[in-house]
């Protein structure tokens, strides 16, 4: 699995290096503005559009057919796909936090409490996001997956709200919010883990032509 | 005889094809070339073979082995037509990622390939020529420990200099006894060269598994009139088709017909005329 990633982080190095740049850039930028630790929600949604390259890399280059006859089962393929997703956004979150601590530095208001909150809502996103639109990718052409990941973004806003409407049943998520974004976020990384298992199951099914 | 690779009953249906029982083998040490015309099956073969598509019925044995775990894919190279890898990459980063897929990788074999090929290690891929992507496809897969080597279509498109030095290559790939080739191709004079026995597929089936010394020593074409045509037993012709002022009759052993019909013509048939006559012919 590692020689897929290391083939992936080649594939994707400009285009991670570029979001790096650009993350911290913009939290420096925010800061000015507005709170610095809201950059968190957007980081990890942002540095994974890597992976999506990558598939469509695989696509065109035909790659896709080449490693089915490596001595790389099918389930570490796909697997190696949401890896490679978990860690652009953990790699993207920690572009995000890098702002916000040496701001925190020169004394600027950054509490734990934002960080952790605004850092669950970001990667809550971002993994329903990949479960949705991963398995996609391997049942559609990259026209079609490309569509279903742009929605896939917007699909996981909606799901959000509504996971915290049906928390509120239970109790008042404005009282106890960060409680509440991580009953999202685990939730979230079920849904993730699940949609691997799902990807998996397609892949193996599926001629690669 | 030991086997490399046993290919028995191979069935894939498509709402529009249908690969119908294939079954041929590749005896270890030999080159087996896999003909036919576009459509044919050639590629889904192949395919079955490798695993790339769920097989509706057949067995596929590889090196003794049924099932095509992570060991018996470390003895296979595969390489298919037009690029195998991610154009972004450069030949040294492919080494990098090999050397981390599979275990029997030889980075000292590769980058002499790579120098024997005269291909760049620090250009990315893109910037090769379709000859050049060949080359490079053929060297990372000479560079692990394969005793298999799955051609498709990896000589199509390239000019006769680059297709005779891969074909040189190839060659000396089966020196060694154990390892064997089984290469698909519409270029049947690419076969002529290097196969040892032909497989041909039309429309899905194999119309014939064929050493290629028996179709190129024994196999002819008797060119006739309709009298001598009329005269001819029907046992006597595989194929038939009917020129502007002759039949042309494919025969399965030219020298035993040239003493029957002494004064008939009968001339040795190459591979792109026998295919040519099956396809295009009438039987009977």
């Amino acid at each position: 699995m590692k020689g897929v990633l290391l083939k992936d982080l080649y594939i994707a190095k400009s285009n991670i290096l570029v979001t790096i740049v650009s993350l911290l850039v913009l939290g420096f930028g925010l800061s000015f503005l507005l709170e610095t630790s809201a950059l968190l929600v957007l980081a990890p949604v942002v540095s994974t559009t890597a992976v999506f390259i990558s598939i469509t890399s695989d696509a065109s280059s035909r790659w896709n057919k080449n490693v089915i006859t490596m001595p790389l089962s099918r389930s570490q393929i796909i697997g190696e796909k949401y890896c490679f997703y978990l860690l652009l956004a953990a790699g993207g979150l920690l572009a995000a936090l890098l702002p916000c601590g040496i701001l925190a530095l020169f004394g600027l208001d950054v509490t734990l409490n934002s960080l952790c909150l605004y850092s669950a809502i970001g990667i809550s996103s971002t993994l329903l996001a990949g479960g949705m639109s991963l398995p996609c990718a391997y049942l559609f052409d990259p026209e079609k997956s490309q569509i279903v990941f742009m929605m896939s973004f917007m699909a996981s806003t909606v799901i959000i709200a509504a996971l915290v409407v049906f928390i509120n049943l239970f109790f008042l998520v404005k009282d106890h919010i960060l409680l509440g974004f991580c009953m999202v976020l685990a939730v979230a990384v079920l849904c993730f883990f699940m949609s691997c298992k799902i990807a998996v199951k397609i892949y193996e099914k599926r001629d690669i032509t | 005889m030991e086997y490399a690779l046993t290919v028995s009953g191979l069935t894939k249906a498509y709402p529009d094809f249908i690969l119908d029982h294939v079954s041929f083998s590749v005896p270890k040490g030999s080159v087996v070339g896999l003909i036919g015309e576009n459509g044919a099956g050639k590629s889904t073969t192949v395919h079955g073979i490798l695993g790339l598509i769920q097989r509706d019925a057949g067995h596929v044995s590889i090196l003794g082995e049924e099932k095509l775990d992570d060991r018996t894919k470390e003895q296979i190279g595969a390489v298919f037509d037009g690029s195998n890898y991610p154009e972004i990459l450069s030949p040294r980063k492919i080494n990098g990622i090999m050397k981390k897929i599979y275990h029997s990788w030889e980075e000292q074999t590769y980058f002499r390939l790579l120098k024997q090929f005269s291909l760049p290690s620090d250009k990315q891929i893109r910037q090769f020529s379709k000859g050049m992507k060949m080359k490079l496809a053929i060297s990372a897969a000479l560079s692990h420990d394969s005793r298999l080597l799955i051609l498709d279509e990896a000589t199509s498109g390239l000019d006769p200099i680059i297709r005779d030095d891969i074909l040189d290559m190839l060659l000396e790939f089966v020196q060694d006894e154990e390892h064997s080739i089984l290469i698909s191709s519409h270029i049947t004079s690419d076969l002529e060269k290097i196969a040892d026995y032909i497989v041909f597929i039309h429309e899905g089936k194999v119309v014939f598994s064929k050493a290629k010394d028996e179709l190129t020593e024994q196999y002819g074409i008797l060119k006739c009139g309709a009298a001598q045509f009329d005269a001819l037993d029907r046992s006597e012709r595989i194929v038939w088709r009917k020129r502007d002022y002759e039949w042309q009759v494919l025969v399965a052993d030219r020298h035993t017909m040239q003493k029957k019909y002494p004064r008939a013509m009968i001339v040795p048939a190459t591979i792109d005329e026998i295919m040519l006559l099956y396809i295009k012919g009438e039987k009977g």
